[in-house]
């Protein structure tokens, strides 16, 4: 396999995990759905039968339900979008957005590791970039940093322009740097046009972009 | 017979005990491992009923803590995981498990026949 059928292995594989925990959220929306009209159901069947039903008990249900038809609908949007991100090679990106679609499509690894993902600083930002490279690239870099981190932990990721480029922020306040020394990810940084450095007094490690066709 | 359901999607899980409650079946929940511990400590739990993908402890490392400290218990797993030809599979390899979104009537069959009772 050469270097660019790598690439593009390591792509697919990328879309098939996020593809696979999209599916998982979605299957559990269903379960959820089905659980609360099976007891609508069953409370009908007794109303039937001559018992009461507290209607409270019914709008719990009913809320239920239409709480996980918006929980539903906000993941396929996402979905959508990130299928979207590969329909163009490079364009112009907003840094902001990509940060918020690949934190909505990492939450389930964070909340399996019980560590809170949080949007932090945010400037307005944009450059030419592949956008579903990108995702990959961030993606990996909060995986990286879960990874360092433990239950109950929180990770922080914030982005900014930085010279041609932009730069985002990961940090776990009181924690150290939490990319600080991971070799494995910062080759994977390099092999995509970007660098990682840490900032130790704060504890921030940064992951810094150049726009496509800059050096 | 109690059963223990343990999901941490508290909608499904609270749910589903009520719906058994329906049926006959004296169900409680939790919503992770570490308080399902503490409650089997505390109740005598003929059957589990677990979520495979849970934060932290999963629903294979939860059976494991279980099993060491009530060798009767009898577990279910749910997954969202998993197509018809893996359930059968899994079921032909003496596994008890569903796949959500379930029936809750095929439940109460395996919570039956894992207890030993007659699903009838």
């Amino acid at each position: 396999m050469n270097q660019s059928e790598a690439a593009s292995r390591e792509g697919l594989q990328f879309f098939g995990r996020v593809s696979a925990s999209v599916s998982h959220e979605i299957k559990n929306v269903f379960a959820v759905i089905n659980e609360a009209a099976g007891l609508i159901g069953d409370l009908t069947t007794m109303a039937e039968r001559g018992m009461p039903i507290k209607p409270e008990r019914l709008k719990r249900a009913s809320d239920a339900i239409q709480g996980q038809i918006r929980r539903g609908d906000a993941i396929v949007k996402n979905m959508n979008a990130f299928a979207h991100s590969t329909d163009e090679d490079v364009r112009e990106v907003n840094l902001g957005e990509i940060l918020q679609l690949t934190l909505a499509l990492t939450t389930r690894l964070a909340d399996m590791k019980q560590i809170r993902l949080i949007a932090g600083h945010c400037e307005p930002v944009s450059l030419k970039a592949n956008p579903f490279d990108l995702m990959r690239l961030l993606h990996s870099s909060i995986a990286a940093a879960l990874d360092s981190l433990s239950a109950g932990d929180s990770l922080v990721v914030g982005v900014e322009p930085a010279g041609h480029g932009a730069s985002f922020s990961l940090s776990a306040p009181g924690k150290d740097a939490p990319l600080a020394n991971d070799e494995a990810f910062s080759a994977l940084a390099r092999s995509m046009g970007a660098a990682v450095s840490v900032d130790e007094a704060s504890g921030t490690s940064l992951l810094r972009l150049r726009a496509a066709g800059t050096r | 017979m109690k059963i223990l359901l343990v999901d941490d999607e508290v909608e499904l899980v609270s749910a589903m005990a009520e719906r058994l409650g329906y049926r006959g079946l004296d169900a409680d929940w939790a919503e992770n491992g570490e308080d399902a511990l503490k409650m089997a400590g505390e109740t005598d739990y003929a059957v589990a009923v677990l979520d495979m993908k849970m934060p932290r402890m999963g629903g294979l490392e939860l059976q494991e803590k279980l099993v060491a400290r009530h060798p009767g218990m009898r577990f279910i797993f749910l997954s969202g995981h998993g197509s018809e030809a893996d359930f059968k599979a899994g079921r032909a390899a003496g596994c008890n498990y569903l796949i959500k979104p379930i029936q809750l009537e095929d439940l109460v069959d395996m919570i039956r026949e894992v207890a030993g009772e007659d699903a009838q």
